[in-house]
């Protein structure tokens, strides 16, 4: 393999269309014939439908159909993973339909579907429909939401619990460990809502062919493959081959574009109720309530100590928040993706985590960008700081005294956790010395004392994080109650001039792609990038596919293409014997030559290529063509990790807080595009920073939302940031053949804690000694906290 | 004199008409244009509880394209003295759709602007009935 691109930051190849405005997406479409969807929706998150009545909108102009909740009440959409009551009864799965008719459960319900000729003429013919409500009490928290007494999201659902579940140590050596520990910090604290904010709404296009009786979903997805299994299987009662599901461009997903939505099966069924295609696009107001919201967390978290400073045990007690209905994923984040990680970096020898997942009167809450390991790592490492402060320690010390040993996983053993996980490799400690050293601590510490004596407090925030990526083995998520396999497809195609087509499931909504995959594959087979296409998002064209989440692509989709480079290179190294006359074992190949091994006799890929599909001199048993696809299944889930630094300046008079620097030190296991991999992280920095800072979705007690636009939500922008401080240490995953670890979720994942913690630690710098601010940390609530 | 349909839709602010449709209830068509609130409403306004001659609650229904408000206003009256009544109220307006997402951050706002604006047009009326 040579090395030619890999490790280089090539410019992207798609960001000439997308920075030219040439990108097409979904709405971009325009379809003969086509029609427009409007969603006519609830303004009460709780309320009993008394009467629909559509007839003045049906008489309206350009009014084509509209479909209300009785026409499609035997379709419900299901969630992707099944988890189990602790005594093992399985999860509450109430249905959710594709249109309510008897009850809306959170602010944005879809009633009816309005189709016009235009966009305008649907919504107003919308606006002309009367619907009965009957206002109904509404419960938003959930911890409040499991009470008795509390008001019902779905009746046959007792105590709106859909399950709960526990993961760890029993929970009598938990309670044992902590019983003998000489100091134990606590902390009550909430993960609060946020919503995605993907830069291009959701988007959808039905489309019916009468003629070939085939239809075509074109959908602002992240995963095309699962959303026609989900679809097909699951939802509609489809036959599979007779529906094709494209994914364009698309803009940004962050986790909210996963998951199946009802939208997506209403235009599928109303293109052929009306036999002419028809176009959903929400507004960004409609994405506030019903994009798939992340995060809402309530917990109670213990962690234990021995006088030295070492962990003795963890013991936590968490409400998690579902929403009104269960999204794809919705079930696996607060306890597969978060439960998992609770050994983060440390030896902790005892944990218990006691999670209850309940509904509430809200927009369904899924994976948004990290999808529980965020709220794992912001646990643990609030946890850390504090304890730091508590026992009048230093926060980098009591981490580095806890920390789990290097490893590599290949001369020393994975890390087998007390959470079911084993860790493939890392040097915890390298991380967080390489971060210390970036910031210059001990000058730092002096510059604290000083600035003490100011108006303008200086805090520094430490946040040491794992995660776990390349999304996943599927026999372990299969007996984890995953009702898919998370394996991945890649298909390379060597085309008779050799030049090469890669068809992948993976999904690019903004990661790179089209050019991380194009250098793994030039540097593979010793050609130029030019000569390689990579072909994604559309399930007639690509095989099969699981799609892109969970910082999976490169580590399960590019080892898929991995494998069958090197089906390509075994079937051309036969090829080039039998011309070469040589036996096969003499062939080597390197920069793109087949070459008879201390001969200078070879043949060059193109050469093959052409050979294998104008096979005359061919070898005898071996099948014309140069193409070859492969499942690839990963053995293990991957472990990027990192450390994450921050200083925060406050000012002592106003509570205002300023991010001065931040420090991540990531190891995401070998890099491809050192550029791409910065960005990443730049991207997730700003998600996690704003929602330790800026962000969080609000409902009022009636279940209003009250902050649903950008006038209302605070998104955070270039200029509150200072430049990134980024370094990497590299530990090459040693289970997959590209020692990737995955990085489009570390950023997110690290850098809230990190920061919270920065501010925690100014206000002691202060003598404030404050346990906690609610995120996000406005100016008006750290004034609060010091007031 | 609060009781009376035209005394009331004179004094209340973006009130435009407010029509007798049985004992005690109104219908209302209000227009309101405070800042990013800006519609026109169609609803009903019930007198209930009414103890004559201290208190009444208002119970104001309002839907309109960009949200709905339910409002419950208990009027109190007081007489200080012969010629003078003190008027106080105290609500609760709960609020949906479009107008709760984007308009409650200004809405305490535009309820005091209206509150303020309900009392001078009060006065106002009583100074000309009175003359």
């Amino acid at each position: 393999m040579s090395n030619k691109f890999i490790g280089k930051s090539i410019k992207r190849i798609e960001d000439k269309r997308f920075t030219t405005g040439k990108g097409r997406y979904t709405d971009d479409i325009v379809l003969p014939g086509m029609t427009h969807a409007y969603m006519l929706r609830s303004p009460y998150a709780h309320a009993r439908i008394n009467r629909i009545d559509t007839s003045e909108a049906e008489t309206m102009e350009g009014v084509v159909a509209i479909i209300t909740g009785e026409e499609v009440s035997h379709y419900s959409v299901p969630c992707g993973w099944q988890v189990n009551f602790k005594n093992g009864d399985t999860m509450k799965e109430p249905p959710h339909p594709l249109l309510v008719k008897d009850k809306v459960r959170h602010v944005g319900d879809a009633v009816a579907m309005v189709i016009a000729e235009t966009r305008e003429q649907a919504q107003d013919a919308a606006e002309a429909i009367i619907v009965d409500y009957e206002v109904l009490p509404a419960v938003v928290n959930a911890a409040e939401a499991v009470k008795d007494g509390a008001p019902l999201v779905h009746d046959d659902v007792p105590n709106n619990i859909c399950f709960d579940w526990e993961i760890g140590n029993p929970k009598a050596e938990v309670d044992e460990a902590m019983d003998g520990a000489h100091h134990i910090t606590s902390l009550e604290f909430v993960n609060q809502r946020l919503s995605p904010n993907a830069m291009e709404p959701r988007s959808y296009i039905g489309h019916y062919d009468s003629v070939y009786d085939k239809y075509t979903l074109y959908t602002s997805t992240q995963n095309p493959h699962l959303i026609r299994l989900l679809m097909c299987a699951f939802v509609l009662g489809l036959p599979e081959h007779k529906v094709r599901v494209v994914g364009p461009d698309v803009g940004g997903g962050f986790g909210s574009k996963i998951y199946h939505y009802t939208e997506e099966a209403l235009v599928t069924v109303a293109a052929k109720k009306i036999n002419r295609p028809v176009k959903w696009t929400e507004t960004r107001s409609e994405a506030f309530q019903t994009d798939a919201h992340g995060r809402d967390h309530v917990t109670h978290a213990e962690m234990g100590f021995d006088a030295a400073g070492k962990i003795v045990g963890l013991r936590i007690k968490t409400f998690a928040n579902l929403g009104a209905y269960l999204s794809t994923f919705s079930t696996a984040v607060p306890t597969y993706l978060h439960g998992t990680l609770l050994q983060g970096l440390y030896t902790t020898p005892k944990i218990h985590l006691d999670m209850t997942c309940a509904f509430t009167h809200t927009t369904a809450v899924d994976a948004y960008r990290g999808a529980g390991r965020p709220e794992a790592t912001y646990l643990l490492e609030r946890l850390m700081d504090l304890a730091a402060h508590e026992m009048d320690m230093d926060p980098a010390e009591l981490r580095l005294k806890n920390f789990i040993p290097p490893f590599d996983g290949v001369e020393q053993p994975g890390y087998q956790t007390n959470v079911a996980l084993q860790y493939d490799s890392g040097n915890y400690h390298g991380v967080l010395e390489r971060g210390l050293q970036m910031l210059g601590y001990e000058d730092f510490r002096k510059a604290q004392q000083e600035a003490a004596q100011t108006g303008k407090l200086l805090g520094v925030g430490f946040s040491t994080y794992i995660e776990a990526c390349g999304i996943a083995p599927s026999a372990v998520v299969g007996s984890l109650g995953a009702r898919a396999g998370l394996y991945e497809v890649g298909q390379v195609r060597v085309q008779p001039t050799g030049k090469v087509s890669v068809f992948t499931g993976a999904h690019s909504h903004g990661q790179g792609h089209e050019t991380t995959f194009a250098q793994v594959v030039a540097d593979r087979l010793g050609i130029p990038m030019e000569d390689v296409d990579i072909i994604h998002g559309d399930s007639d064209t690509v095989a099969f596919g699981m799609g892109t989440y969970g910082s999976r692509s490169l580590a399960v989709g590019g080892s898929a293409i991995m494998k069958s480079l090197d089906k390509i290179i075994e079937k051309g190294a036969k090829i080039a014997a039998h011309k070469l006359e040589c036996s096969e074992e003499d062939i080597v190949f390197a920069d793109g030559k087949f070459t008879v091994t201390g001969t200078d006799r070879s043949l060059g890929f193109g050469d093959i290529a052409l050979t294998a599909y104008v096979p005359h001199v061919y070898p005898q048993n071996l099948e014309p063509g140069l193409d070859f696809s492969s499942f690839y299944d990963p053995k293990n889930f991957t472990y990027p990790y990192g450390c994450h630094i921050c200083v925060v300046e406050v000012d002592k008079e106003t509570g205002e807080t300023k991010v001065k620097r931040f420090i991540a030190v990531d190891d995401v296991g070998t890099v491809i595009n050192p550029m791409i991999v910065d960005g990443q992280i730049h991207g997730g920095l700003a998600q996690g920073i704003g929602q330790a800072l800026m962000e969080g979705v609000e409902y009022d007690e009636t279940g209003q939302l009250i902050n649903g636009s950008y006038m209302d939500y605070t998104m955070p922008r270039a200029d509150d940031f200072p430049m990134f401080e980024l370094d990497r240490q590299e530990t090459p995953c040693p289970h997959n053949p590209l020692g990737v670890k995955g990085a489009g979720e570390a950023g997110c994942i690290g850098s809230t804690p990190a920061a919270v913690n920065a501010v925690i630690d100014a206000l002691w710098s202060g003598g404030f000694k404050v346990k906690d601010i609610k995120m996000p940390l406005t100016s008006e609530r750290v004034w609060r906290a010091m007031n | 004199m609060l009781m009376n349909p035209d005394t009331l839709a004179k004094v209340t602010p973006g009130i435009s008409r407010l029509e007798l449709e049985r004992e005690g209830v109104y219908k209302a068509i209000a227009e309101v244009k405070i800042g990013p609130v800006n519609g026109k409403f169609e609803g009903r306004a019930e007198v209930a509880d009414p103890v004559a001659p201290e208190s009444f609650t208002l119970k104001v229904v309002q839907n309109s394209k960009i949200g709905n408000v339910s409002a419950d206003i208990r009027m109190h009256l007081k007489p200080v003295s012969d010629s003078e009544t003190e008027l106080s109220f105290d609500g609760k307006a709960d609020m949906s759709g479009l107008l709760a997402r984007t308009g409650n951050r200004v809405m305490s706002g535009v309820a005091n602007t209206l509150t303020k604006q309900f009392f001078s047009n009060f006065e106002k009326e009583l100074a000309a009935q009175g003359a």
